[in-house]
């Protein structure tokens, strides 16, 4: 550079041409079209956002969402914070759902299938085929996924009209936990469980923080169960062979061979019975078990178990499960074992309710191995699918496929075409649960409805299934089918309910004022008293506690999983679910299989490389995920993967696992056996980079995210000082590290005499509080903040290259976690985001000036100023800046998926730099809105879109000068830290609560 | 080796550099209308017809000659970021048959347009005038709280036949221009107030 121009200079040059950019100053040369509404839609003010409140719909949780809408266009959804089941809490894929009403790949008309394709006809030709079709005769089949009461109810009744079988097929539903209840309890539905009221919680592998039943409402009771708001923290046991998630959370892992479920909770109830519990009819048979043989079983300790059978003495107690890591060929047994043990411990009637009400929306394998046999056999005309996914969900051993093609005439009500829907003849475009109608009544004493939140998108020519079956019905001349929407079949079924059983429940009032204040609310709530089951009865036949029997040949037991994104695969064609890291592997867009690294070294195979899983129906080639959170004898592999005609985003991404799994059936419930096979692994001399956000599972000496032990919570803060870490004592007395005079606290800053230009002091400090201890890494406000900040999704090759968008992630350090001996386990959930330094390295650095501080505190990043240095980011210890390398949020995003985009935020271009802004426009809305009503910004009422769907409620956000203000409060509580301030001096302005542990906590010698 | 290289380069990224910047002076000087819509007809936008309102709404008859407040038809100045465009209906509640039909042969044609667009149940595609850049926040109800009037960004509007937009040549519109009145009002001058 001796010859010209300096690095200083060429920014000057390109500063002026950015000058030059923005000459139009704040308006544009542009020719717009203004297009007014014909006739103003009376709830709408463009420019403020209009809320709805209406149910998820995209697993049978029943999750209440607030929907937020701009000018007619669904941008955001947040829990809703008052609704019984989820109390404000969503997840990552009930974000998500966003994606599946603006998916590009939708079916856009009818559509029948012609040659090896399909061809678009109008509405009036394929419903004049349907009726045609299943007014010929013949028996009908109706595949569908678990559906809301009324929707239920509604296709029952088609189906009874037109002469048909209807088999429900959700691999997230638990039919061995009900089939168990059924035997133990004399009614088919599944429990209600009180996690909250519980002392000491137990899962026999349940996975019940992401797939398993109603995780959002697990996450927030569980929340309340361990936090320690209370002077009181319960403790978490997991048994299982594979720490999950929810695994991940647990305070003690027992990690039991997988199939020993059964083995163990009966050893435990026998042990509890010796000691005087009461396991009713199966006090003897249970008291026949010996923790000795259980844990040989198990391949573990027997003290471990004699310890936790200790734990079930002490108070109220609660085992879980053993949910889809239980759901081998003894699932029924290994559900009503763990049943008798919660007998056996009191918790009847504390932690686990059983109400005498069947539940009608059960799956079962059983039933569809059935369908199958007599699909076969020729006894059906017409197959009708909704909201399943058989040919991508079932092994292809079942025979589905075959046996599906082979009906002469197959429908599918479907938003896009997925494996199943694609072996269609007739496709109708289904409305997506955003846009239609329907209801839920997920927990006794709340109905729910789920409204639509804006009209169905125009370039997609779809119609509720709903409104379909009731025209349907009446052409075909059926009688029972008024209704001319489904919205009217609601309401009317919704009036009818409350006549006939109002008075009983406490209902009063109007109907239709009832009926708008439910749409308000989004749920309303009613007296009831259901009859209670509270003892044991005893089996009708006898059960086999045996061992499942594993088939094949192999070193490795294979657990196949639900993944905490995809579930069982259904959403997998959602780029931000895609790119959200696995909240266990980290693992984006690719799949993966687990294994110990014990294993690994022996077999020589490091992370990435690539191998041959292999059973005796199929092989499957990934790369190994090396985890020390699995059994050495185990491999696990997520659903999810593998989709071949789902859409853009999911199609050839990472394998699918079903390809290796026999049809082994639990024969008591009809649950297909995801644990039922021995695996081998062969290396294929590969190695291939994992797509992964893990910089390191490993904190080293850092203490990023620390713990304090129980028993130490009360004068915590003596007994660690940071000001006496050894590597800043080092730093200072070099000279090299000064600390600023003060005592660092968020709230004093502006320090006095430092130079703020013209601004006042009297402006806030926004701040915000984590606590690590709520907190279980599940990651939904990753997605919330992708949602509600237009940030892009990169891809597999540029995720690769570290190059993803996201301005919040998840940081997982292992501090204990040993798979081959029972004992405690501590790994550390840390959500890393930018931490709004008051002293930040990132912005003296900028020679812009575009990364710089506000005087209400934020660390601000003005876009339309950067000019892509990236010095910032190379500067900023947290790693939380992220660049816009190519044009990701045009050329990435197809429509109708820019339709989600937040009109409140810029859409970034290339060559910027962002990051976390603490939601920036909330705050100015927020503000906005007070300065016309002329008051203050209240505590609570800026709420970040990661606050708004934490199923947890482990984040707050407010004002940290207000001394009243909940962050402040939490800004000085004993647990409060903040991330490397003692090291570097940044002074951040997010509070992480350290987590408390039931173990001494190691500080590494700090 | 590299040395050379970096000899070669830096004059290569320079004239790249200066190329950027004329194309982008050049484009700021085409859009810069010259006193009028002759220039602007004369735009690089091949539909020439575009460049006109689809009815020639007079400003002046409705807000100066009549005095009808601005936020009667642009309805959610005072609550909301965007200031609103009237919808039909609001049209329609007096050019409705038989009410006001306009007293010279131009305006009657204009308002028979008015009711076409209403009768087809179709919007008016007006041309839009005033645009902040999207990475510009400009939430109206502050600034028609803080007692601004419309004029002072959007000019002497009652008094304009054609509406058109306050000079950006003359430093109008341009941030500069924005900060000068926040500065004056003693409004915040933070980036974040406007940019985010």
């Amino acid at each position: 550079m001796s010859d010209g121009i300096k690095r200083r200079d060429f920014l000057k040059v390109v500063g002026v041409g950015g000058a030059g950019a923005t000459v139009a100053g704040c308006s544009t040369g542009d020719v717009e079209r203004l297009i007014p509404y014909v006739v103003p839609p009376e709830e709408i003010t463009p420019g403020v956002a209009t809320w709805y409140a209406s149910t998820c719909g995209e697993c049978a949780s029943g999750c209440g969402i607030r929907v937020r809408t701009r000018e007619g266009r669904a941008v955001m959804i947040e829990g809703n914070p008052d609704h019984p089941v989820s109390r404000g809490g969503l997840c990552s894929r009930g974000v998500s759902a966003l994606q599946g009403l603006y998916n590009p790949d939708r079916v856009a008309t009818p559509l029948r299938a012609s040659g090896d394709g399909f061809e678009a006809i109008t509405w009036d030709e394929a419903l004049a085929l349907l009726a045609e079709r299943l007014g010929a005769g013949g028996r009908s089949l109706f595949l569908t996924g678990r559906k809301g009461s009324t929707e239920a109810a509604l296709l029952n009744d088609f189906v009874e009209a037109v002469g048909g079988d209807r088999v429900i097929h959700d691999p997230l539903d638990d039919p061995a936990l009900r089939r168990a209840v059924e035997i133990a309890f004399g009614v088919a539905a599944l429990p209600r469980y009180d996690i909250a009221a519980a002392d000491l919680l137990v899962s026999f592998g349940a996975d019940f923080l992401e797939t398993w039943l109603s995780p959002v409402r697990f996450a927030a009771d569980f929340a309340e169960m361990r936090s320690v708001d209370h002077g009181e923290k319960g403790r978490f046991v997991f048994v299982g062979p594979r720490l999950s998630l929810t695994g991940q959370n647990a305070d003690e892992w027992i990690p039991a061979r997988a199939g020993s479920e059964a083995h163990v909770a009966l050893a435990l109830a026998g042990e509890l019975v010796r000691r005087g519990g009461d396991a009713g009819p199966y006090s003897e048979m249970v008291s026949r078990y010996t923790l000795e043989d259980a844990a040989r079983e198990a391949g573990i300790e027997a003290e471990a178990l004699l310890a936790l059978a200790d734990r079930f003495a002490e108070g109220s107690a609660l085992a879980l499960g053993p949910g889809f890591a239980g759901h081998h060929g003894g699932a029924t047994a290994a559900n009503l074992a763990v049943l008798i043990l919660n007998a056996a411990a009191g918790s009847l009637g504390r932690t686990l309710h059983i109400d005498e009400v069947p539940e009608a929306e059960a799956s079962s394998y059983g039933a569809m191995a059935n369908a199958i046999t007599a699909m076969n056999g020729g006894a059906y005309g017409v197959a009708v699918v909704s909201g399943t996914n058989p040919a991508y969900s079932l092994p292809p051993v079942s025979g589905f496929r075959d046996a599906f093609e082979a009906i002469p005439f197959k429908v599918a009500f479907a938003t896009t075409l997925d494996e199943t829907a694609v072996l269609a003849d007739l496709v109708l475009p289904d409305a997506h649960p955003l846009e239609s109608w329907g209801d839920s009544d997920a927990t006794p004493g709340t109905y729910a409805v789920r409204q639509p939140v804006m009209r169905p998108l125009p370039m997609y020519d779809s119609r509720p299934m709903t409104d379909v079956l009731l025209e349907m019905a009446r052409t075909l001349g059926h009688e029972g089918f008024e209704a001319a929407t489904f919205h009217e079949h609601l309401r009317a079924a919704n009036a009818a309910w409350v006549e006939e059983f109002g008075a009983d429940m406490g209902i009063t009032g109007d109907p239709d004022a009832l009926w708008r204040e439910q749409l308000r609310n989004g749920w309303s709530s009613y007296e009831v008293e259901l009859p209670q089951v509270t003892a044991l009865q005893a089996p009708a036949t006898a059960v086999d506690f045996g061992p499942p029997a594993l088939r094949g040949e192999g070193d490795f037991t294979l657990f196949v999983h639900p993944s905490p994104r995809f579930g069982d695969g259904t959403h997998s064609n959602r780029p931000w679910l895609q790119e959200l890291p696995d909240p266990v592997s980290k693992v984006m867009w690719q799949s993966w299989v687990e294994m110990n690294p014990a294993t690994a070294e022996r077999l020589g195979l490091r992370t990435g490389h690539m191998v041959n899983v292999a059973t005796e129906h199929g092989t499957v080639e990934l790369r190994v995920w090396a985890y020390p959170g699995i059994r050495e004898d185990t491999l696990a592999i997520a659903m999810g993967g593998g989709h071949t005609d789902y859409g853009q985003f999911a199609n050839g991404n990472g394998v699918n696992p079903m390809a290796l799994l026999p049809v082994a059936v639990d024969g008591t419930s009809g649950t297909l056996a995801l644990v039922s096979t021995r695996a081998t692994i062969d290396a294929t001399g590969a190695w291939r980079r994992l797509a992964t956000t893990e910089g390191s599972s490993d904190q080293d000496d850092r203490n990023v995210a620390p713990a304090v032990a129980l028993s130490a919570l009360g004068h915590a803060a003596a007994a660690e000082s940071h000001d006496a870490h050894g590597q800043v004592r080092e730093l200072n007395e070099a000279g090299g590290f000064q600390r600023v005079e003060t005592e660092g606290r968020a709230e004093d800053f502006p320090l006095p005499g430092s130079d703020f230009g013209e601004y006042g002091e009297d402006h806030p400090r926004w701040a915000m509080a984590i606590d690590l201890d709520k907190c279980n890494g599940c990651g939904a406000c990753v997605t919330a903040c992708q949602a509600e900040n237009n940030i892009p999704w990169v891809g597999e090759n540029q995720a690769l290259m570290g190059r993803e968008m996201h301005w919040l992630r998840l940081e997982r350090y292992y501090e204990t976690v040993d798979a081959s001996h029972s004992g405690p386990l501590d790994i550390r959930f840390l959500p890393m985001l930018c931490q709004h330094c008051n002293n930040a390295p990132c912005e003296p650095v900028c020679p812009v000036f575009a990364a710089y501080h506000t005087p209400d505190g934020l660390n601000a990043q003005a876009y339309n100023r950067c000019v892509g240095t990236r010095y910032c980011a190379n500067n900023c210890p947290y790693k939380v800046r992220v660049f816009n390398w190519y044009r990701y949020t045009s050329e990435n995003i197809p429509e109708p998926m820019n339709w989600q985009f937040n009109p409140d935020v810029t859409v970034r271009d290339n060559g910027v730099m962002e990051k976390c802004t603490f939601c920036v426009q909330r705050i100015r809305e927020a503000g906005n809105r007070a300065a016309l009503e002329g008051r203050e910004v209240g505590d609570g009422e800026v709420r970040p879109a990661c606050g708004t769907v934490c199923p947890s409620r482990a984040i707050t956000f407010g004002n940290i000068k207000d001394h009243e203000s909940r962050v402040a409060e939490l800004s000085h509580d004993e647990r409060s830290y903040r991330v490397l301030d003692a090291f570097i001096n940044t002074q951040p302005a997010v509070h992480y609560l350290k987590k408390v542990t039931h173990h001494d906590v190691d500080d590494g010698g700090h | 080796m590299p040395d050379a290289r970096m000899k070669r380069l830096w004059p290569a990224t320079l004239l790249g550099a200066l190329a950027v910047l004329l194309t982008v002076v050049l484009i700021g000087f085409r859009d810069a209308p010259e006193g009028g819509s002759a220039a602007q007809v004369a735009d690089a936008d091949s539909d020439a017809e575009s460049q006109y309102q689809p009815i020639q709404f007079p400003h002046d008859a409705h807000a100066g000659q009549f005095t009808i407040p601005c936020q009667y038809c642009h309805f959610s100045a005072e609550r909301s970021v965007d200031a609103g465009i009237p919808p039909m209906a609001t049209c329609m509640g007096c050019h409705t048959e038989g009410r006001v039909e306009g007293r010279t042969d131009e305006a009657r044609a204009e308002i028979a347009k008015v009711r076409e667009y209403n009768a087809a149940g179709t919007p008016i595609p007006w041309k839009r005038i005033y645009k902040v850049v999207d990475h510009v926040k400009f939430p109206h109800m502050r600034h028609v709280a803080a007692g601004v009037t419309c004029q002072t960004c959007h000019g002497e509007v009652q008094e304009m036949g054609v509406l058109e937009e306050m000079a950006p040549e003359a430093g109008d519109l341009r941030m500069g221009w924005c900060v000068s009145c926040h500065i004056e009002r003693g409004a915040s001058r933070d980036c974040t107030v406007c940019h985010y």
